[in-house]
């Protein structure tokens, strides 16, 4: 619109402007052929009719009559005025004419190039444009000189003023009906367009707000269908579209729901045996003081196994609650000091039988953090677990602290550590650090994976610095309620070992990780290794 | 005291029995029922002491049951339940069931649940106690307001005596948790939640401005200041 209205002024103003121009130089030709006709019919009269003999008022006579022939040539008298003057500058002759003018040329319009320029130049005629004072108001106008000539008394300039005021007419008119039909052309170019806009962005605007609605989860949204152009095709192909979306989506939610059900039926269908097998066990275990010495052990060894059974059934059913998205958190304020505290507690008789003292450093979290404590309380007992069962009896240290947007609890041993293809792989469903190690504490190898799983659904993170011979430590990081956390407020790299391990990025299945906090330093060379989860999405 | 009894209403005969085994060891008389449809009709004919309920039945519901027995008794019921997911265990609570034990338990934490649904409440305390306009008979396990009694179960009257017998103190839920339901580090938190809220609905005048059960944002409940 702008564009074509723009287009419009520019092809109309050099139309203007050209044909102004033009409408002048036709004018100003037609002027000065007219001045040449006129300077010569009064030439010849001259010529013919001056001679020795003249008084001076026949050469008035002469000059009068002379003025009355130029008038005959001249095409548009009542618009011509006329000046006759005398060039300056010559000698005293014997004959002398007045410099004879009508009334209404005004000689001052005269400039002095121009007289010098008709003097100086006695055949070509010469031109001014001039701006003409008259009673209904300025007029632009045309003097064209020429000089004359005259046996006997000298040279003459005369001048011709040729009112332009019907040309200036014709192109004011011209202009103006130009004006009009631009602006008419504008308004129809407007309207062109906004009709087209209707008819084809109207349509594409609706299917972009379509497929908005759809992506937002309205599936049954559809674009109304008319006619047979392209973009009822249009319209048609997309209803196509979000049908088939639609249908796979519901068939997957159909899957979805048999998958949750299906591991719903599996969970009591195996419990309520392995209950019935729990309880046996247990009853038979407490006697076993009473039964000789094979059948004892025999007890004994059915009752672990259950114990592992149960742990591996439960885990197995945990995740595959996260697999089908059925997971959900229980947000409750739960201070994560007073938690660890808990959780220290009650695995101290476990680390009392490694000879593994737990220690606990508390500088921040000592708020109400908006987290599901159930998980962060599995999460933590799965981490004490691990570090007591590879700490070698050496200290565990359990960190806990926060900052203004994440809190987070780090679980440090300084037991056998791991390289870094080991550490890559700690969060591996069924993975084991050392498959020849001597289980202790049994566990079904899904407990890190449950943990991650655990810190994503709270949109935080689990990472691990780990080196051999230094020991190991893992790092559960949790946004505070509404903060977007990517530093978490613990070193990954624990102060106490020199070198420092730097916590390198390297995100399983190539997604991004926040940025931790001292990744300048990760050009140095350190056989540390650290590695993390993604969050992901669910 | 005479033995206590406890219906088990299981449809897997193997557990019940085994479950049988266990309690009956520890000096229970016992009591089945494989058929939610009977379920009912068998708590009439039994009057047990407790009921230890499965929450999967053929026939009737475990939730339903649990309504109905509730709608008639405050018997305490511990459901046994093999789903792990949480709203299962919400939805059981808020039907009426005092406590909860997972499948695969073990004989441990069952014969403690039902020991501490089956003891003697509060011998400590005695006599008559105040709660915002309530009246507390502690001996006569009453519970009134301007002499209208109101009925609660055995776990809400206790619930609510633990909370008055200290009217200064705030109780957390992992206090509430250890002193009412006898968990050491267990911190099931929704059983406080759910049995606040249906001790409430019974005891406030309007259950959205407690004052008998007031909470304190961020630590527990206490008990309101005795009114009138």
């Amino acid at each position: 619109m702008i564009l074509s209205t723009l287009a419009l002024v520019g092809v109309f103003g050099y139309m203007s402007a050209s044909v102004g121009q033009n409408l002048f130089e036709t004018r100003r030709d037609d002027a000065l052929i007219e001045a040449v006709q006129a300077s010569n019919a009064m030439q010849q009269i001259f010529d013919e009719a001056v001679t020795q003999n003249l008084t001076s008022g026949e050469v008035d006579a002469l000059q009068d009559s002379a003025l009355a022939a130029i008038s005959g040539i001249i095409s548009s008298r009542a618009t011509t005025e006329y000046a006759m003057l005398r060039t300056d500058g010559q000698s005293e002759t014997l004959l002398q004419m007045n410099d004879v003018q009508s009334q209404a040329f005004d000689t001052d319009l005269l400039t002095r190039d121009l007289r010098t320029a008709v003097a100086d130049a006695s055949e070509t005629p010469f031109y001014q444009s001039v701006r003409i004072e008259t009673a209904s108001g300025d007029q632009p106008g045309l003097i064209v000189g020429t000089a004359v000539e005259v046996p006997l008394t000298g040279q003459y300039e005369l001048y011709l003023m040729t009112s332009l005021q019907s040309t200036q007419e014709t192109l004011d008119f011209m202009q103006l009906t130009m004006v009009l039909g631009g602006l008419a052309l504008i308004a129809l170019i407007g309207m062109i367009t906004w009709m087209v806009a209707r008819l084809i962005v109207g349509p594409v605007q609706t299917a972009a707000d379509s497929s908005a609605r759809i992506a937002a989860g309205e599936l049954d949204v559809r674009i109304p269908v008319h006619g047979d152009d392209e973009l009822a095709k249009l319209g048609r192909s997309f209803n196509d579209m979000a049908d088939s979306i639609s249908r796979q989506i519901n068939e997957l939610a159909t899957l979805s729901t048999v998958q949750q059900r299906f591991v719903s039926d599996v969970s009591h269908e195996l419990r309520t045996p392995l209950t019935t097998i729990r309880l046996a066990g247990d009853v038979l275990h407490d006697r076993r003081a009473g039964f000789d010495p094979v059948t004892g052990r025999t007890v004994e060894l059915l009752y672990t196994q259950i114990q592992r059974f149960e742990q591996l059934l439960a885990d197995l059913l945990e995740l595959s609650r996260f697999d089908a998205g059925a997971a959900q958190l229980e947000i409750e304020p739960t201070n994560l000091v007073r938690l660890a505290e808990r959780e220290i507690e009650a695995v101290e008789p476990l680390a009392a039988e490694h000879g593994t003292q737990l220690r606990l450093v508390a500088p921040g979290g000592h708020f109400e953090a908006e987290v599901d404590p159930r998980r962060i309380r599995r999460i933590l007992q799965n981490l004490l677990g691990n570090a007591i069962d590879h700490g070698e009896g050496r200290p565990v240290v359990v960190t806990v602290d926060s900052s203004t947007d994440a809190a987070a609890i780090a679980v440090r041993d300084h037991g056998v550590g791991m390289t870094e293809e080991e550490a890559q792989r700690v969060f591996d469903r069924f993975w084991r650090a050392d498959p020849s190690r001597q289980r202790r504490t049994g566990g079904s190898g899904l407990g890190l994976s449950i943990s991650r799983d655990d810190a994503a659904l709270h949109g935080g993170w689990i990472d691990v610095w780990s080196m051999p011979g230094q020991g190991t430590q893992f790092r559960l990081t949790l946004p505070r309620a509404g903060a977007h956390a990517v530093a978490s407020p613990i070193e990954l790299a624990p102060d106490d070992t020199q070198p420092l391990a730097l916590p390198v990025a390297m995100p399983r299945e190539g997604e991004g990780r926040p940025e931790e906090r001292g990744s300048d330093e990760a050009t140095l060379v350190d056989p540390s290794v650290s590695t993390t989860t993604e969050e992901v999405d669910r | 005291m005479s033995e206590q009894t406890i219906l088990v209403v299981d449809d897997d005969p193997a557990l019940a029995e085994m479950i049988g085994i266990v309690l009956a060891g520890e000096g229970y008389e016992l009591e089945y029922c494989a058929d939610g449809a009977d379920a009912l009709d068998r708590f009439h004919e039994v009057r047990p002491d407790l009921v230890l309920l499965d929450l999967m039945l053929p026939g009737k519901d475990g939730i339903q049951i649990c309504t109905e027995i509730r709608a008639e008794s405050g018997v305490p019921i511990i459901m046994l339940t093999a789903k792990g997911d949480p709203t299962d265990i919400v939805l059981g609570l808020e039907s009426g069931a005092d406590d909860y034990v997972v499948k695969p338990f073990n004989p441990k934490e069952l014969v403690a649940r039902v020991r501490t649904r089956l003891r003697p409440q509060h011998a400590a305390d005695t006599g008559t106690m105040r709660v915002a306009d309530l009246e507390i008979d502690v001996d006569g396990h009453r519970v009134s307001r301007g002499g209208e009694p109101i009925a609660l179960t055995p776990l809400e009257f206790e619930l609510l005596v633990t909370l008055a017998s200290k009217p200064n103190q705030v109780f957390s839920r992992e206090m509430l948790l250890e002193q009412v339901w006898g968990y050491h580090y267990k911190a099931d938190t929704r059983l406080v939640n759910v049995h606040v809220q249906r001790l409430r609905s019974k005891v406030e005048r309007d259950v959205d401005n407690p004052v008998v059960v007031t909470t304190v944002r961020g630590v527990g409940y206490r008990a309101g200041a005795p009114q009138g």
